[in-house]
């Protein structure tokens, strides 16, 4: 066993070496360091065929619970149903991108707020937070982040703070619920958590920090958003909301499966289907609606990034399988000495501290099964770990421009329209929030769950 | 007359950016170099200083990330621009010539290619730096490795050849054997030559 410990170790530190390097594709990385888990780790060092099934997790598909679930339960290995899940909402934003609903609902709201940057300012965070609680937050900073800018060329203000505001509410929307950010899928469907235990634990969190935030970020750059021309603002120089609408069948029927696709995830803990099949529905009436666009729409698929979770799943297997992960836990549960408080502490705070500098999806991943053995062993309930994980993976993200996809998305579409963000102008004021945000979620979680 | 399109990679001290003005000249076409840095600080409404600041810069891994194509690295997003803007150009139908901006990996699907690395001794790249910068040897020969150290970085990191490999040029030339001068008579006849060849 000590051999298979030591190659799964090494494996797992030269994929995140890999990653960070970027200097191969990241999914090519995972994917290779996974054949690698499954060579030399299963089948050279443990010789059992037996971990190799159960990490490929392939049975998982012909059983009912995969698709419609009753009681909670636990996957290991690689986990089926967010790579569908991840998929089939892909499927989805791309059809609704193609419509132009985002671009319509930016204008939209710009208009409700006749074009006022401090309304804009305000009204936008708000909207990246809600959108990003049911769309990836990379679409979400896309459309928003290219909207500001085309808004502060218009209403001549600087950008910058518009766009970092937008960046942080992205990632703390992500955080209310289960689909909002790769971690919280991560740890809802290992855990077999669902769509309503975040919105109530998590999501409760999200909106107290929201307002905390946007208050924060208001006294923050107050004085930046000040506009070149002021009095009223001439609103026929502005680009319409209906011109981004390119098709208004599309439109109409994109919003409705938006819509429904919100309906099932919030009411999946009643119907007991599970995301995956949520996921695999949704992509499917995508397809079905935007018949003559089917190749189209699954080519612009982020194979890649589905890829790059399979091969994540492999390697984080690799240490759960050797027992890695069960020492991490028990060397936390010991340096906790058994006091909860500074369990919860330890696990919220060492995750944002990491997410802040690298993924945060190989993080969670890893960090899942150590909060299972940590409560097992000390006896911690299981979900106040979760929520800790999840608040700490996602709201760490924050912190700096490469903690999160949303922060590069966000910087590198403001430095491509000539705003350049360094990582002094970005910590300066994102990093204090983030650090506010956790400080609330750490006494929000000693209050609530002690 | 069709299109021309020279890509010039140099060596600091070379004599490259000289070759490239003078190949300009003769073949009568626009030189892309400082105007990647105007043409981007327009568009972006940068200041041209910001631009210099990240150009042809290697940027720090360790601080940088790229998602779906997109990066948070100013340096990323710089070099893009120029990428995109010299492929345009390219696609566009215009003749130039283009100084360094991995331009010989970049346009490498365009026929109207010519791609030229121009290296020299270092004896005489000092020489030329210690004139051209008024500094002295030991500063020099600082300078020199310091500016090729991070050229190297920036096109490796952009391409997947090796920065001054023969193998990715079409002519590697040493300026040093035969001076600037009849370099550039070597070169004019050399792209005169292709050109009738096509």
């Amino acid at each position: 066993m000590a051999a298979a410990q030591i190659f799964a170790v090494i494996i797992f530190v030269a994929m995140f070496i890999l990653i960070v390097m970027d200097k191969i594709e990241r999914h090519i990385v995972t994917l290779g360091c996974g054949l690698l888990t499954l060579v030399v780790v299963f089948g050279i060092c443990m010789r059992s065929g037996t971990a190799i099934w159960d990490t490929l997790a392939i049975k998982g598909f012909v059983t009912k619970d995969f698709w419609y679930q009753v009681t909670e339960s636990e996957s290991k290995g690689i986990n089926w149903a967010t790579i569908i899940f991840i998929a089939g909402m892909m499927v989805m934003v791309e059809g609704m991108a193609k419509a132009g609903f985002f671009r319509w609902l930016c204008m939209r709201i710009a208009y409700l707020v006749k074009c006022k940057t401090i309304p804009i300012f305000i009204t936008f965070m708000v909207m990246s937070a809600v959108l990003s609680m049911f769309i990836d937050s990379i679409t979400v900073i896309l459309f928003l982040a290219a909207v500001t800018v085309e808004l502060a060329q218009l209403l001549k203000f600087n950008p910058i703070p518009m766009i970092l505001s937008e960046v942080f509410c992205a990632n703390l929307g992500g955080s209310a619920t289960m689909c909002g950010d790769p971690p919280n899928i991560i740890v809802g469907t290992s855990l077999g958590l669902s769509f309503f235990d975040f919105l109530t634990n998590t999501g409760l969190i999200a909106g107290i920090c929201l307002v905390v935030s946007v208050v924060f970020f208001y006294f923050a750059f107050r004085k930046e958003l000040v506009t070149e021309e002021s009095g009223s603002v001439d609103m026929s120089k502005f680009p319409k909301p209906s011109e981004a609408i390119t098709n208004k069948r599309d439109f109409a029927v994109s919003s409705v499966i938006f819509g429904l696709a919100v309906i099932l995830l919030i009411t999946h803990a009643s119907t007991h289907l599970t995301v995956a099949t949520i996921g695999l529905f949704i992509a499917v009436i995508t397809l079905i609606a935007n018949a003559k666009h089917i190749p189209e729409l699954l080519k612009k698929v982020d194979y890649k990034t589905l890829l790059f979770f399979i091969g994540l799943f492999v390697v984080v297997a690799g240490l759960e399988e050797t027992g890695i992960l069960k020492l991490i836990a028990d060397f936390i549960g010991k340096i906790s000495g058994g006091n909860i408080m500074l369990m919860i502490t330890i696990i919220l705070w060492l995750s944002a501290i990491a997410s802040a500098f690298v993924d945060n999806i190989p993080f969670a991943a890893t960090m899942v099964p150590i909060i299972q053995s940590l409560s097992a062993t000390a006896g911690v309930d299981l979900h106040t770990l979760a929520w800790a994980l999840s608040i700490g993976t996602d709201i760490g993200g924050s912190a700096t421009p490469i903690g999160a996809s949303a922060n590069v998305v966000g910087t590198s579409v403001a430095a491509k329209n000539g705003y350049p963000i360094g990582w002094g102008r970005y910590c300066s004021k994102l990093a204090p929030a983030t650090v506010i945000v956790l400080a609330i979620s750490t006494v929000y979680l000693f209050v609530r769950y002690l | 007359m069709a299109q021309l399109i020279i890509s010039v990679g140099r060596e600091f001290g070379s004599g490259g950016r000289v070759i490239a003005e003078a190949l300009a000249k003769r073949f009568d076409i626009p030189l892309y170099d400082r105007h990647l840095i105007t043409e981007i600080s327009e568009k972006t409404g940068m200041t041209a200083e910001e631009v210099e600041k990240y150009n042809e810069a290697p940027k720090v891994r360790i601080l940088s990330r790229r998602v779906n194509g997109y990066s948070n690295s100013i340096e990323d997003n710089i070099a893009e621009m120029q990428f995109d803007f010299i492929r345009k150009k390219a696609e566009s139908g215009e003749s130039f010539v283009v100084v360094g901006r991995c331009a010989e990996t970049k346009l490498r699907d365009f026929k109207s290619l010519v791609s030229l690395f121009i290296l020299g001794d270092m004896e005489a790249k000092v020489q030329r730096v210690m004139k051209v910068y008024e500094i002295d040897e030991e500063d020099a020969k600082r300078f020199i490795e310091k500016k090729d150290k991070k050229r190297k970085r920036y096109h490796n990191y952009h391409c997947s050849g090796s920065w001054g490999d023969s193998r990715i040029y079409d002519l590697t030339i040493n300026s040093t054997r035969l001076g600037i001068d009849k370099t550039i008579d070597i070169l004019e006849q050399y792209i005169r030559e292709r050109m009738a060849a096509e």
